[in-house]
């Protein structure tokens, strides 16, 4: 799949972007762009920002300076504004968060129903449809805890999705997860990047990341060391330090 | 005595299970504890009786209807108290502790103050205000609320803190997933942050109600006719003082432990819902 990049807005770009957490230099001058419809993988060794960067483009995390814009326009700086952005921007967090004290239908309803107050049934035949597709609609009337950590996953994504999200953001969406958990995941994000969502993913599943992307982002100590197409990237790697960190995980 | 399989209880949790040394030090223990119980309730016997606190006399009138009316009368009076206090103590914690963990700095120092000060004071000295102090700026109050109010006041201020502990307790993962979904601060407290709190805190909630209970028994400060005050009434008309407060003190511990039964059917039909 090729990147669709027809002198589009991109739909999230981030320029200049600095954060410091007290003295470390979490992020350093990113500059980033992701096109309509394109797949962007980030990777990079633990600690080299690339969570937080994922969680600057909805603001979860401040910004020291820098812009951070979707569709061109600035990302607004807190109240009903930033909410309002914050919805058309779907999150998949490693630690799944589903909300512990509702259904797992419920989960899913809860977005449409509260926050872009959709009609009650509407919002329930929507997540059902969601549940089916990411395949646990069996689960429907369930609470989180009773699922595995795979299906929860599912479900997260299925909350996004039922906010009819401009991109999605996911944020190390199988780090948690068991080893046989992991494809169960990675098929559903593989179908939604088919189905041309934008989608940002930090992950460490390089495979992923061969097959679906458009484009890799490689970070380490803050700052975007290089980038391009994955075929390019993972087999001819420009610089040393991701030549060092792809050895490091192909070591075996 | 066999093993439990898996961990059933927080004891279970905590200690390793017992190997034959312990378990029979444990039966050896249970055995001396029980003899000592058993001999301890035949003293308090014989000093009743060698002090004629036996005598019909002091126990007859318990088979008396009237005692009993009266006494229900004092049991409807401490659980209205008790009920009112609690449920305005939980609204005024909750908005203490709403306060406190507003972001807003002089409202957040505020609540603060106001919590720790109602924590700190004992809540018979909140009682000799409303009866002594608040009369002498003219404002009437009726011997009810002058018991209802500082017993409400007395447990806000805990209440005010547990509710805090069971807020912090929740993940935050919990808060930045309704962040993401576009939800507003104040909507995330009340669907996704207390729910979820309320259900960590409940065992807490519910005996902090057992302190309300037991601080309604200063009652006849102000004589209101709660059951201590009816059965004081009781022990001068009777001349009946062990007996009475004997009888008296069964009446709170069976509420008090139905109260707590309470808590654990609460807890479980609530809280079982969110273990992780």
């Amino acid at each position: 799949m090729t990147s669709d990049r027809t002198g589009d807005v991109p739909v999230i770009e981030l320029r200049h972007v600095d954060k410091h957490f007290g003295d470390l230099h979490v992020l350093r001058d990113i500059n980033l762009a992701v096109a309509r419809g394109e797949v962007l993988v980030v990777i990079g060794p633990s600690g080299s920002g690339k969570s937080t960067l994922c969680r600057t483009i909805n603001r979860l995390e401040t910004i020291d300076s820098g812009e951070v814009l979707i569709e061109g326009k600035p990302l607004p700086l807190e109240g009903r504004e930033l909410a309002a952005m914050r919805a058309e921007l779907g999150m998949v967090f490693q630690s799944f968060n589903l909300f512990a004290h509702k259904t797992i239908l419920e989960n899913v309803t809860l977005g449409p129903v509260d926050v872009l107050g959709m009609d009650k049934a509407e919002a329930r035949a929507r997540a059902m449809e969601l549940l089916e597709r990411v395949g646990v609609a069996e689960q429907a009337d369930k609470v989180p805890a009773q699922l595995s950590g795979g299906q929860q996953q599912r479900v997260a994504i299925a909350r996004s999705l039922a906010m009819h999200p401009k991109a999605m953001l996911f944020d190390e969406p199988t780090s948690a997860l068991d080893p046989e958990m992991i494809n169960e995941v990675l098929d559903v994000m593989v179908e939604l990047a088919r189905g041309g969502m934008t989608m940002v993913v930090v992950t460490h599943e390089m495979s992923f990341a061969r097959r679906v992307a458009d484009r890799v982002v490689f970070m380490a100590d803050g700052q975007i060391v290089e980038e391009g197409a994955p075929d390019a990237f993972f087999d001819h790697p420009r610089t040393q330090r991701a030549r060092d960190f792809l050895d490091s995980i192909r070591g075996h | 005595m066999s093993a439990p399989a898996r961990p059933t209880s927080i004891r279970d949790a905590l200690y390793e299970a017992p190997g034959p040394r312990t378990r029979r030090l444990m039966v050896a223990g249970t055995v001396v504890t029980g003899i000592l119980v058993i001999i301890g309730i035949g003293l308090v016997i014989r000093q009743f009786y060698v002090t004629g606190q036996l005598a019909p006399r002091y126990w007859t009138f318990l088979a008396q209807p009237t005692t009993w009316r009266y006494l229900l009368q004092g049991f409807r009076g401490t659980v209205s108290v008790a009920l009112t206090a609690g449920v305005l103590s939980l609204l005024l914690g909750l908005v203490l502790m709403l306060g406190r963990t507003s972001g807003i700095r002089p409202l957040s120092a505020l609540c603060r103050v106001v919590t720790d000060f109602f924590r700190g004071v004992p809540s018979l000295l909140l009682i000799y205000f409303f009866f002594l102090a608040v009369p002498q700026y003219g404002i009437r109050l009726s011997s009810f609320w002058m018991i209802t109010l500082p017993v409400t006041l007395a447990a806000s201020g805990v209440l005010a803190e547990v509710l805090r502990a069971g807020v912090n307790a929740v993940p935050r993962g919990q808060v930045e997933a309704a962040l993401s979904l576009g939800m507003r601060r104040g909507r995330i407290m009340f669907k996704i942050v207390l729910p979820q709190a309320v259900r960590f805190v409940i065992p807490s909630l519910i005996s902090q109600l057992v302190v309300v209970v037991k601080d309604t028994t200063v009652a006849y400060v102000v004589s209101y006719p709660d059951l201590m005050q009816n059965a004081r009434v009781l022990i001068t008309n009777y001349d009946a003082l062990v007996s009475m407060y004997f009888t008296v003190a069964i009446v709170y511990i069976l509420l008090n432990y139905a109260i707590n039964k309470l808590s654990g059917f609460v807890a479980e039909r609530m809280g079982v819902k969110i273990i992780r």
